[in-house]
């Protein structure tokens, strides 16, 4: 998958409402809350077979670092 | 010699807590979207009540229908109990005035409950042993979530249930599985106040997930873990209890698993490729009850019918445990 269509997916899963960049920290969207994480874990299961553990989840920060705990080489 | 689930009735506190009220707990999160996602828009949760006073209301409520001194067996799933001793399901017996030369226990699940409370009943009916179990599930996890705890509060309700189970010329009861993973036991837990280690005033508040909070005396959920475990577990364990029944998808009329949220149960749906109207999913009303989801959702299923329903029932959850089987419903419950 090319990142940006992964990171317009995203977006679109967590109903972001301002630009997702690899380097914003999901952390700090209005939106990021336990409810959004869940999304993304089913996001992530769905388009890699990845799945993202509790431990990831408080590990990952900005999306660059999703897309490297996904593993770089499911991007093109 | 079969068995069949002939009545259901089912029982919420009188407090109704919307996510408008909520909101005004919690004015900094956004519930409208919640409401979308994960399906509730409110839940009940008891004041001074027990799980044991509801379920006494659901089984009166069952009594107005049924004669309750055929029941030769009380079955009751709960981690609310009335004591740590003597058995709830004793002070049942007693309090509904069911004759005494009857079996009662208690057991201890949550969402994996019902399925295994329906298997237990067709164990004892099949095998000669008893004609007809009263199966009750009782749950207050309200008692035990933390007042910061936004996560849980959205999602938990309380409720109680009460289920007869008989002797039938028909095998209204199919083959059921099961399965266990202790090393899971942390994911959802009260750690406090049992043999392990005691109630603790002082226990310290921790602040999970986003801006979550709990202390050992309450109830601890890993949600991702919980939710990654639903979903690695429990879509091939549906496929192995259809196989199991010498079925194929195509034969089943209804899905009812664990009311435990919409998002995650449409998760599983979909992995599944099962179509909406034949998944059962409507928490609107009630939220994640634990072990009183699937009896409630056969109640509101068996509305719709009027021919005889081939469903698989799934429970899953705290433990880890979960465990599901096929039944067949004639008519309304």
């Amino acid at each position: 998958m090319k990142k940006v269509d992964f990171i317009s997916g995203l977006a679109e899963e967590l109903e972001i409402e301002t630009t997702l960049e690899s380097a914003t920290n999901l952390k700090d969207l209005d939106e990021w809350d336990s409810m959004a994480a869940m999304v993304l874990i089913g996001y992530v299961s769905n388009e890699f077979g990845v799945t993202l553990n509790a431990d990831d989840l408080n590990e990952i920060t900005t999306v660059e670092s999703l897309i490297e705990r996904i593993g770089l080489d499911k991007f093109n | 010699m079969g068995a069949i689930i002939t009545a259901i009735e089912y029982v919420y506190p009188e407090n109704k807590v919307t996510n408008e009220d909520l909101g005004k707990i919690f004015p900094d999160y956004d519930f409208s979207k919640f409401e979308e996602k994960v399906g509730i828009k409110n839940r009940y949760w008891v004041d001074e009540e027990t799980a044991f006073d509801l379920a006494l209301k659901a089984c009166k409520k069952l009594f107005q229908k049924y004669d309750k001194q055929e029941i030769d067996y009380i079955l009751y799933c709960t981690q609310s109990p009335e004591y740590f001793l003597p058995t709830t399901a004793c002070i049942l017996q007693d309090k509904l005035g069911i004759k005494k030369n009857i079996g009662a226990l208690d057991f201890n699940l949550g969402c994996s409950g019902y399925t295994y409370g329906v298997s237990l009943a067709k164990g004892l009916i099949s095998s000669g042993q008893v004609k007809n179990v009263l199966l009750v599930t009782a749950e207050t996890y309200s008692k035990y979530l933390h007042p910061k705890d936004r996560s849980n509060r959205s999602i938990f309700g309380d409720a109680a249930t009460a289920t007869i189970i008989s002797y039938s010329e028909i095998d209204g009861i199919g083959e059921f599985l099961f399965g266990t993973d202790g090393s899971g036991y942390d994911k959802l837990i009260v750690k406090n106040g049992a043999s392990r280690f005691s109630y603790s005033p002082d226990a310290p508040e921790i602040v999970y997930g986003t801006d979550n909070s709990y202390t050992d005396n309450h109830l601890y959920m890993n949600g991702p873990e919980v939710f990654n475990f639903t979903n690695e577990v429990v879509p091939n364990f549906t496929k192995e209890i259809i196989q199991i029944n010498s079925k194929d998808i195509d034969n089943i009329d209804q899905f009812v698993f664990h009311q435990a949220n919409a998002y995650m149960l449409n998760f599983m749906r979909k992995r599944l490729k099962i179509e909406s109207d034949k998944f059962f999913i409507d928490l609107e009303d009630g939220g994640n009850t634990v072990s009183c989801t699937i009896p409630i959702a056969l109640k509101k299923y068996s509305e719709f019918i009027n021919s005889e329903s081939t469903i698989i029932i799934v429970g899953f959850g705290v433990g880890l445990s979960w465990s599901g089987g096929l039944i067949k419903i004639k008519s309304k419950l």
